[in-house]
């Protein structure tokens, strides 16, 4: 079940953000896409997800060509940067919102989903917010919403987007472990896009390093350090 | 000192140029008693002017909910050539006079019209009827929806909704469950708005109703009417009917607020 992007090109009027990217997800594998603000981190991410298109490069999935496939189709969950959960919804009504808007042939029935729902409130350690509405939550408490909501799902792979960018440094580095274990506990191939260099290799199993919209480096926190392919990656993980 | 003069001044002038005619209203209303009041709403030919304005109020309203969410939608959302154009031209309405507008849709789409005169072979008449009056409503009432949804749009929602589309969510499930949440205290204002001027216009609905009495007299035209005809009880008796559903969408505004005030401060 493993992800690849393929030569993944993409311009916004003459400028060139993607440069021919090229990244390979493994199945559980945790994939940081590490870069200063500009380098395409973002874009690559979006295009990953659906919800941006590629100008030229192909997405693949476990041998299937997804690069036409629209977002909803690709059973990707998502975790925004500002966590964009439903205002007007509860918790539990947000995290079980990708179970309810399945077709009715494939809709598990509610009781399955007021079942699955309390599971994933019982993974996020906030069993007792399910009623709560997420402008009645705290920071850490609305990323983990958020990430219960893209598990809720069963996602085939997982893409954050600085998730931990709007928590204070505080939260940030307790919540880095929850994280990581949550999704070595579903076992769910992930990419994160951060610019915090201690969080990349904190967390993930690969870092691709980013510059200019291309990958510079893509390899393991270890062999980053060992072998910089550049003065910048050096400079980057110093 | 001031505060007190501030105060006498803004309840001196509410009263006299707001509640004063208000009251006078009524007042002429009842003037000859009840009897003859209730008399002169029973009139088959107010009747028939109350049913004209409800009617065509209920076909401009759906149009303008559906016309000002799609382009409500469309400027928050995309950026396309003749967006601003599109913002402007939307504004027309409000800077036109209504007496303008009127005379306008009867040069286009009256007998002698461009549009008019190529559908009048096939006996199809727009003016002087009921199509005639819910058109310039139309035209006079479409800013007030798309006005209320656009601020709302503007600001929440673009992120809610990319992540419903990430969720399966499609395009008729992702407006039933996070747009039109997100938008209901806009849209019911808009809606308000509109039903209290479709029902309330003069100005461009005199120009095309072709005055038929009992037909396409609207309220406000029957009340000028009858009033003309120095029949003051059944123009002022009229006038409260009016009134008074003026005040109805006054107090589901007044509704809406507060209980969107306290939803909002619940959340």
């Amino acid at each position: 079940m493993s992800f690849q992007a393929q030569q993944i090109h993409r311009a916004f009027g003459g400028t060139q953000v993607l440069e021919g990217v090229s990244l390979t997800v493994e199945p559980g594998e945790f994939v940081a896409l590490l870069g200063p603000s500009g380098s395409g981190k973002t874009t690559l991410l979006n295009i990953i997800a659906g919800l941006s298109i590629a100008d030229a490069g192909r997405l693949v999935f476990d041998g299937e060509d997804i690069t036409d496939l629209p977002a909803g189709k690709r059973h990707f969950g998502m975790v925004f940067q500002n966590y964009a959960l439903f205002k007007h919804m509860t918790v539990a009504q947000n995290i079980s919102f990708g179970l309810r808007m399945l077709p009715r042939s494939t809709r598990p029935s509610r009781r399955e989903i007021a079942d699955r729902t309390r599971a994933y409130l019982e993974m996020i350690e906030l069993p007792d917010l399910a009623d709560r509405y997420p402008a009645q939550l705290s920071g850490g408490q609305k990323q983990r919403v958020a990430m219960a909501r893209a598990l809720a799902i069963r996602p085939r792979l997982l893409l954050m987007d600085e998730p931990f960018s709007a928590l204070d440094a505080q939260v940030r580095q307790s919540l880095r472990g929850s994280v990581r274990a949550l999704q070595k506990q579903v076992g769910v191939g992930t990419v994160m896009v951060t610019h915090d260099r201690a969080e990349a290799l904190d967390l993930a199993d690969k870092i691709a390093v980013m510059d200019h919209g291309r990958i510079v480096q893509f390899d393991t926190p270890e062999n980053l350090r060992a072998n910089p392919a550049t003065d910048s990656v050096r400079a980057l993980l110093a | 000192m001031a505060r007190r003069f501030l105060i006498a001044l803004a309840v001196g002038f509410l009263a006299l140029m707001v509640l004063a005619p208000l009251i006078a209203i009524f007042h002429r209303a009842f003037a000859d008693g009840a009897g003859m009041y209730l008399a002169a709403i029973s009139e088959p030919e107010t009747l028939a002017a109350m049913r004209l304005t409800v009617i065509a109020a209920l076909v401009v309203l759906p149009v303008n909910v559906i016309f000002g969410i799609a382009a409500a939608w469309a400027i928050a959302r995309y950026r396309f050539f003749g967006r601003r154009a599109l913002l402007i031209l939307i504004e027309v309405p409000f800077a036109v006079s209504p007496i303008v507008a009127g005379l306008c849709f009867l040069l286009i789409y009256g007998a002698y019209g461009p549009v008019g005169a190529a559908l009048e072979p096939y006996g199809i008449q727009l003016m002087f009827n009921l199509t005639g009056i819910v058109l310039v409503s139309l035209f006079v009432t479409c800013p007030f929806v798309m006005r209320e949804v656009l601020p709302v749009l503007m600001v929440s929602g673009a992120e809610e909704e990319r992540a419903a589309l990430g969720l399966g969510a499609n395009g008729w499930q992702i407006f039933r469950h996070i747009v039109l949440p997100n938008i209901s205290w806009g849209l019911a204002y808009g809606v308000v708005l509109t039903t209290a001027r479709a029902m309330g216009e003069f100005g461009a609905v005199s120009v095309v109703s072709g005055a038929i009495r009992g037909e396409t007299m609207t309220l406000p035209l029957q009340i000028e009417l009858l009033y003309n005809d120095y029949n003051a009880t059944g123009a002022f008796a009229a006038a409260t009917v009016l009134t008074a559903l003026a005040l109805v969408t006054l107090v589901l505004r007044g509704l809406l607020d507060r209980f969107g005030a306290q939803r909002k401060a619940s959340i």
